[in-house]
C-alpha cells in the first residue's frame, strides 16, 4: 500500500494566527483586583516610603525636602548598625533552631495514624495565636515574681534565689528565641512536611533495596528534593526574624540595657517615639535592600545545579 | 539449582513457603507456596487486585511477611534486610531518583556500599553498554524518553549483581509499540545473564511471551503453576482457561451423557471425561478449536454477528443456541455477514469440561 504522501515540503505559505485582541483585554480584567491589591497595599506605599526618605518629615508641621542627607546620617548612626548586628545575630539562632526542630517534628509526624494526627494539630497549634498575645503570655511565664520559670527553678533546687531571667542578656535572648520556636515551629513543619510528602515512597524503597542506610536515604535522596520548600521556609525564616519587633518589645521592652532592639524597633522608635518620619522611612528602605539581597543569595546558594545543564 | 551457560554459575533459586500476608484485618495473600528454579523466568499474572505486587514486594523484603518463610539461594531471608536478599527490584513507576544523572542512579548502590570509584565506573559503563545508555549517562531521568528510563531502571538493577531480578509491571508505562521492543529486550537480558527473575504483570500476553513458568494468581490465591503449554491446554479451572489466552476461551453450558454433550439440544461427541458420565457441564472450547461442521457432521449453530478481519486470521463474533457468546478464530476463506447461521463443531480432544464450582473435570 503507498504510504500517505508529505505535503510538507510543497507548502508556501502559512496564513498568520488570527489575532485574538478582546481576549487580551478579559485576560487583565481577570488579574485586575489581584494587581490592585498589590498597588494599594504594597507599590504605593513601598513609594510613599521612598518618597519620604528624602525628606525631613516630622509629624506635625511642614516636610522639608534634603535629598539624601537622611542615608547620609544613617552611614554614621552606630544604634542603627548595632541593632542590625543584633537583628542579624537572633535571626540566625531563630533560623536555625526553627528550621531545626521543625524538621524533626516533620520527620516525627510524617506517618498516619490517630495519634500522629493529634501531634500534629498540637505542633501546629500555637501558630495560630498573635505574636503579641504568646509574647504576653511569655512575658508572664518569664516574670522573676509571679511567672513560672524562676520560682519553678528555685523550687527545683537549680538556682539559689529567685534568678531574673529577663535582666541579663544572654538568658533573656534565649528566652524570647526559644518562645519564637516554640509559636512558629508549627509553620514550618508544616512547609517541610508537605515538602516530605511530596517525595513518592518509591524512592525510598528504592534506596532501600539499593541498601542505604536511614542516613544516607536522609542524606542523598530526602534532603536534595525537599530543596524547593525548604529554600521558601529558608526565605520567610529569615525574612520574620530580620522582621522581629513584637516579642522584643512586649517581653524584654529593648533591655536589659537596650541590648535588645532590633532594626524594626528601632525604625518603630525613630518614626512613633521620636516622631521622625523620614529618617524611620530611610531605615525602612534600607532594611528592604537588605532582605532583598539576603533573599535572591538564599535562592542563589539553593538553586538546582542540574537545571541548567 | 541448574547450570547456566558454558561458565557454569551456579544461580540462585527461590523458595516460598506457606507465605501470607494481611493488612490489618484484610487477608491479602493466602498460603503461598512456590518453588523456583535458578534462572528460571517466572511471571505471577492476575487481574489488578489480586496480590502480586504484594508478593513481589514480600519477596524483595518491602513488606513484611504475616506468616511463612521466604528462602532464596538456600538461604531464609524471611527477616532479612532488602538490601542483603540478593534482589534487585524495577519498579512500575521506574523510580529513578530525579536529581542524580543516569551514572549516578546506576550506581548509587555501589556508592552507598563505599566501593571503589573504578569499579563503580567500569560496572556502570557495563551495564550502561549492554543496554545501550553509553551516550546517556550525564542525562537527568527527566530529559529521557519512557524506553530509555525504563533501561537506566533495569540498568540500576544489573549494577547490584543480584541473584533474583523482581519486575513489578515494569513495561506497563510505555506505549504499544515500546512495550513489544522492550519485552525482546527483558527476554535477551535473561537469556545473556541467566539470573532468576520474578515478572509481574496483568498481562497474560506478556506472561505468555516471557515466562518459563507461569503463576496464576486471582484474589490471593495461586490458582495454578504451569509452562505456558501446560496452563493453555491443560487449564485446571474455569478462571485459568478464561485468563490465558487471547480471544478468550468460549464457555457454554451443557450436559454431559455418555460420551456426547448436549448444546442446546444439539448433540456431539464430548470429552473424554473418566470421572463423571453424566450431569450438568461449562464446556470451554478456544476460538480456534472451533471450525465449520462437513456435511453430515454433527454440529451446533452459530449465529454470527460481526466479523474482524486481521490478514491472518478472521474472528468471527456471534453466539450459539442457547444465546452464549461465542468468537471463532477462522481463516480469511470464511466470509460471514452479520445475521449469517453457521454450522459449527470442535474436535472432543479440544474440550474441557467444568464442574459448577469451575473446576475442571478430567
Ligand atoms: N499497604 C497496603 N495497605 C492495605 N492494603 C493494601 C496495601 N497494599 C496493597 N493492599 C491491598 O492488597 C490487595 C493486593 O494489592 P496489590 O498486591 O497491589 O495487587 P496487584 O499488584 O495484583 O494489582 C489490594 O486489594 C490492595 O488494596
Ligand atoms: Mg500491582
Amino acid at each position: 500500500m503507498p504510504a500517505q504522501t508529505d505535503i510538507s515540503d510543497s507548502i508556501l505559505e502559512v496564513p498568520p494566527p488570527r489575532r485574538r485582541r478582546r481576549r487580551d483585554w478579559t485576560g487583565l480584567l481577570y488579574v485586575a483586583p489581584a494587581l490592585v491589591l498589590v498597588a494599594v497595599f504594597f507599590l504605593i506605599p513601598l513609594g510613599m516610603s521612598i518618597w519620604m526618605s528624602f525628606h525631613a518629615w516630622p509629624l506635625i508641621g511642614v516636610p522639608r525636602w534634603i535629598g539624601l542627607d537622611n542615608y547620609a546620617r544613617l552611614w554614621g548612626d552606630t544604634s542603627f548598625w548595632s541593632a542590625l548586628v543584633f537583628t542579624i545575630q537572633y535571626t540566625i539562632a531563630a533560623t536555625v533552631g526553627l528550621l531545626g526542630v521543625a524538621f524533626v517534628l516533620a520527620l516525627m509526624v510524617q506517618g498516619e495514624g490517630r495519634a500522629i494526627a493529634f501531634y500534629r494539630t498540637a505542633y501546629f497549634l500555637p501558630v495560630v495565636t498573635g505574636f503579641a498575645s504568646a509574647s504576653l503570655l511569655w512575658a508572664w511565664l518569664s516574670n522573676v515574681d509571679a511567672g513560672l520559670f524562676s520560682p519553678l527553678a528555685q523550687d527545683l533546687g537549680m538556682t539559689d534565689g529567685r534568678v531574673n531571667i529577663l535582666a541579663t542578656f544572654t538568658p533573656a535572648f534565649w528566652s524570647v528565641t526559644i518562645m519564637v520556636i516554640w509559636k512558629m515551629a508549627g509553620f514550618y513543619m508544616v512547609i517541610i512536611m508537605s515538602g516530605l510528602q511530596a517525595i513518592p515512597t518509591d524512592y525510598q524503597e528504592a534506596a532501600r533495596i539499593d541498601g542505604a542506610s536511614w542516613g544516607q536515604r536522609f542524606r542523598w535522596i530526602t534532603l536534595p528534593l525537599i530543596r524547593r520548600p525548604f529554600a521558601l521556609a529558608l526565605i520567610l525564616a529569615v525574612a520574620g526574624s530580620m522582621l522581629a519587633f513584637d516579642q522584643f518589645y512586649i517581653i524584654l521592652n529593648g533591655g536589659p540595657q537596650n541590648q535588645t532592639v532590633t532594626v524594626v524597633y528601632r525604625i518603630f522608635n525613630e518614626s512613633f517615639v521620636s516622631f521622625r518620619l523620614g529618617y524611620g522611612a530611610a531605615l525602612s528602605v534600607v532594611l528592604l535592600v537588605i532582605l532583598l539581597v539576603l533573599s535572591v543569595v538564599q535562592l542563589w546558594l539553593l538553586r538546582d545545579k542540574g537545571d541548567q545543564s | 539449582m541448574n547450570r547456566i551457560g558454558d561458565n557454569a554459575t551456579v544461580t540462585a533459586g527461590l523458595s516460598l513457603k506457606r507465605v501470607h500476608k494481611s493488612f490489618g484485618s484484610i487477608e491479602v495473600l493466602k498460603d503461598i507456596n512456590l518453588n523456583i528454579k535458578g534462572g528460571e523466568f517466572v511471571v505471577f499474572v492476575g487481574p489488578s487486585g489480586c496480590g502480586k505486587s504484594t508478593l513481589l514486594r514480600l519477596i524483595a523484603g518491602l513488606e513484611e511477611v504475616t506468616a511463612g518463610e521466604i528462602i532464596i539461594s538456600g538461604r531464609d531471608v524471611t527477616d532479612t534486610d532488602p538490601s542483603r536478599r540478593g534482589i534487585a527490584m524495577v519498579f512500575q513507576s521506574y523510580a529513578l531518583y530525579p536529581h542524580m544523572s543516569v551514572a549516578e542512579n546506576m550506581g548509587f548502590s555501589l556508592k552507598v556500599a563505599r566501593r571503589p570509584k573504578d569499579e563503580l565506573r567500569r560496572k556502570v559503563e557495563k551495564a550502561a553498554g549492554t543496554l545501550r545508555l553509553t551516550d546517556y549517562l550525564d542525562r537527568r531521568p527527566g530529559q529521557l524518553s519512557g524506553g530509555q528510563r525504563q533501561r537506566v531502571a533495569i540498568g540500576r538493577a544489573i549494577v547490584r549483581d543480584p541473584d533474583v531480578f523482581l519486575f513489578d509491571e515494569p513495561l506497563s508505562n510505555l506505549d504499544a509499540e515500546l512495550r513489544v521492543e522492550m519485552r525482546i529486550e527483558i527476554a535477551r537480558l535473561h537469556r545473556e545473564l541467566g539470573n532468576t527473575m520474578v515478572y509481574v504483570t496483568h498481562d497474560q500476553t506478556e506472561a505468555m511471551t516471557l515466562a518459563d513458568k507461569i503463576v496464576v494468581l486471582r484474589a490471593g490465591r495461586i490458582e495454578q503453576v504451569g509452562t505456558r503449554e501446560e496452563l493453555y491446554d491443560d487449564p485446571d479451572n474455569i478462571f485459568v482457561a478464561g485468563f490465558i489466552g487471547s480471544p478468550k476461551m468460549n464457555f457454554f453450558s451443557a450436559r454431559l451423557d455418555g460420551g456426547e454433550i448436549e448444546i442446546g439440544g444439539h448433540r456431539l461427541p464430548g470429552p473424554a471425561v473418566k470421572t463423571l458420565s453424566k450431569g450438568e457441564i461449562t464446556l470451554g472450547v478456544r476460538p480456534e478449536h472451533l471450525r465449520l461442521a462437513e456435511k453430515g457432521e454433527p454440529f451446533f449453530p452459530f449465529r454470527v454477528k460481526f466479523a474482524e478481519f486481521l490478514g491472518g486470521a478472521t474472528y468471527l463474533y456471534g453466539d450459539v443456541g442457547d444465546g452464549a457468546l461465542c468468537t471463532i478464530a477462522s481463516d480469511r476463506k470464511t466470509q460471514a455477514k452479520a445475521g449469517t447461521e453457521l454450522r459449527v463443531m470442535a474436535d472432543p480432544k479440544f474440550m474441557t469440561a467444568f464442574d459448577d464450582k469451575g473446576v475442571r473435570v478430567r
